[in-house]
């Protein structure tokens, strides 16, 4: 009955998704597109964590891709749609060319590099004025995409999670999944059984990072507006990062769960208190990583487990 | 017929010479006992065929290849394979998955088939309930993983760096018993270090024996135990 239920219920949950913008009005909506885009910027970031190596580098891959996507579409006059695609292939082609450089670097190392990698394409963007818009931003001439109708963005921010879900399930069901749990644990027993670590670690970076790339452009396309301020903002790292570590991180699900969950609250307390949702995340995080390391998932698992014994 | 060969290999931390000059070989079939005391450089020599760390100096052939700078993950490719002193599970996957990688990664197998390669090679060694967590695993059984684990890179050559240790003596019989048809089944080349010389003596055909990182012996056990180099390195490291 148990397995009925797990397999029953993400073609439940798949099926809601998709008829959501029936029954819901604008904001509501574009409060869901929200959650979503943090949900796949949260599954992209847990993706990379399974190989053991902490980004903070979000932000800048999903900044990277909102300016491939609206510069495409501005300067070189490609449809809206197309650029989407396109951002990702650009954040993708960016990383995999950065990942020659610091997929050598381990640990804390790493994490602070991807924080400046974000920082360092900030600032160019921020610089090159005539060709970005720089400070002030840029906004597309043309129109929003879908005429900005907040059914079609919503379905499309929809269809840019389901791109990171496939991925995530991908990683976990392939051997993938052993090369990046085999990286994690033990580097040294990994190479000893044939695993060529750097090829495996610029696999998961490319395609992260490609991901991260095209919820940016899917994020600029649906406002038609990208400043450096907004699209390499601090929330689009920690935000997901929260999510994943309340969730239960080295999953799928856990990542979409904590999305679901701090997104919703996050959304109230934006209204309640303004920037007091930062804080939150904040306290989360740390609250997450002192008391339940394996997030509300691990939770979960360990209550069954009990639960199971008491039975016995 | 060689299988592995090492010309003068030198390795030196800072200013300790782990490994110095050592030069051997070792042929199909062969099980050779790597002897020394506490920190003669025996995991080292070890380390520096498998890929684990670069020499400073000398060559590694494998088959006549050419093997000194190799990356260790294409090492475990082209057939050596080894365990470690101090265990190194994957804790994140499950005993039959530990076994699967070095199938998976090392041998290019579908997952499927490596699955099943696993199931019968830990059916070989005699473990059982293969779904289990590492952490749930008797020190036997961990043991009796690391072995399996690295025959899934269906090797020609096997490095066993003191798997007995923390065995009690019917364990220990039977590891050695196993190592014995495994390496008779598939033709292989074993390494073993033992601080145990009675296991050295039962299981291996030759010994080389290292101090301060050089070899300072070699031949069958009852000839290098009787060496007076031998027995001085020994004492002096006893006393
Ligand atoms: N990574 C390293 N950095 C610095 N020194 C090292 C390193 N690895 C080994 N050594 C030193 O090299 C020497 C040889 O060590 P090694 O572990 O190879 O000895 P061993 O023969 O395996 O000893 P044991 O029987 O205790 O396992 C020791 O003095 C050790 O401290
Ligand atoms: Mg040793």
């Amino acid at each position: 009955m148990n397995r009925t239920l797990a397999r029953s219920l993400p073609v439940a949950a798949i099926g809601v998704a998709i008829l959501l913008p029936m029954f819901m009005g604008d904001y509501p909506l574009q409060v869901a597109r929200n959650i979503m885009l943090y949900m796949a910027l949260a599954v992209t970031w847990d993706m990379l964590l399974r190989s053991g190596q902490i980004s903070f580098g979000i932000a800048g891959l999903f900044g990277l891709g909102s300016y491939a996507s609206i510069l495409a579409v501005v300067r070189g006059g490609m449809p809206g749609w197309l650029s989407i695609p396109f951002a990702g292939l650009f954040a993708g082609l960016a990383a995999f060319l950065i990942g020659f450089l610091i997929l050598r670097l381990r640990h804390t190392y790493f994490s602070i590099v991807t924080l400046a990698l974000g920082e360092i394409f900030r600032i160019i963007i921020h610089n090159m004025h005539d060709f970005s818009g720089g400070p002030e931003g840029i906004v597309v001439q043309q129109g929003i995409i879908f005429g900005g109708a907040s059914r079609n963005l919503y379905w499309l921010t929809l269809a840019g999670l389901a791109v990171a879900l496939l991925a995530s399930y991908w990683f976990e069901k392939s051997k993938v999944r052993f090369a990046l749990t085999a990286i994690r644990n033990n580097e040294i027993s990994a190479k000893s059984s044939g695993v060529n670590i750097f090829r495996w670690l610029l696999l998961a970076f490319v395609v992260t990072s490609a991901i991260q790339g095209m919820m940016g452009g899917i994020f600029v396309m649906s406002y038609g507006f990208a400043s450096p301020e907004t699209v390499f903002s601090a929330d689009f790292t920690l935000l997901p990062l929260a999510m994943a570590l309340l969730g239960g991180i080295h999953s799928t699900v856990g990542p979409i769960l904590g999305g679901l969950l701090l997104g919703l609250v996050s959304e109230w307390l934006k209204l309640q208190i303004p920037y007091g949702h930062l804080v939150v995340y904040g306290v989360m995080i740390v609250v997450v990583i002192l008391f339940m390391p394996q997030g509300l998932l691990g939770l979960a698992r360990k209550t069954m487990r009990a639960a199971g014994r008491n039975r016995k | 017929m060689t299988k592995l060969k090492t010309i003068g290999l030198s390795r030196r931390f800072l200013g300790l010479v782990a490994v110095n000059k050592v030069s051997f070989s070792m042929d199909e079939g062969e099980i050779l006992g790597i002897i020394g005391p506490n920190g003669a450089g025996k995991t080292t020599f070890i380390n520096l065929i498998s890929g684990i760390i670069m020499p400073g100096e000398g060559k590694i052939e494998y088959k006549g290849q050419d093997i000194t700078y190799m990356p260790a993950h294409e090492r475990a490719r082209l057939g050596i394979a080894r365990t470690y002193q101090l265990i190194h599970p994957l804790e994140n996957l499950s005993l039959i998955e530990n076994v699967m990688v070095g199938s998976i990664f090392a041998r290019g197998h579908s997952m499927r088939e490596a699955r099943r390669r696993a199931a019968d090679l830990c059916g070989e060694l005699g473990l059982k309930d293969l779904d289990r967590d590492t952490s749930k695993l008797t020190i036997l059984e961990v043991k009796k993983m690391e072995i399996a684990r690295a025959l899934a890179n269906e090797p020609e050559v096997l490095f066993l760096d003191e798997v007995m240790a923390g065995l009690n003596a019917d364990e220990t019989k039977d590891l050695i018993a196993t190592v014995q048809r495994i390496a008779r089944e598939r033709k292989l080349a074993v390494g073993v270090v033992e601080h145990v010389m009675g296991v050295i003596r039962e299981l291996t055909h030759r010994v080389i024996v290292l101090e301060a990182g050089e070899l300072i012996a070699e031949g069958p056990y009852e000839e290098v135990s009787k060496n007076p180099r031998v027995v001085e390195a020994y004492l002096g490291g006893a006393a």
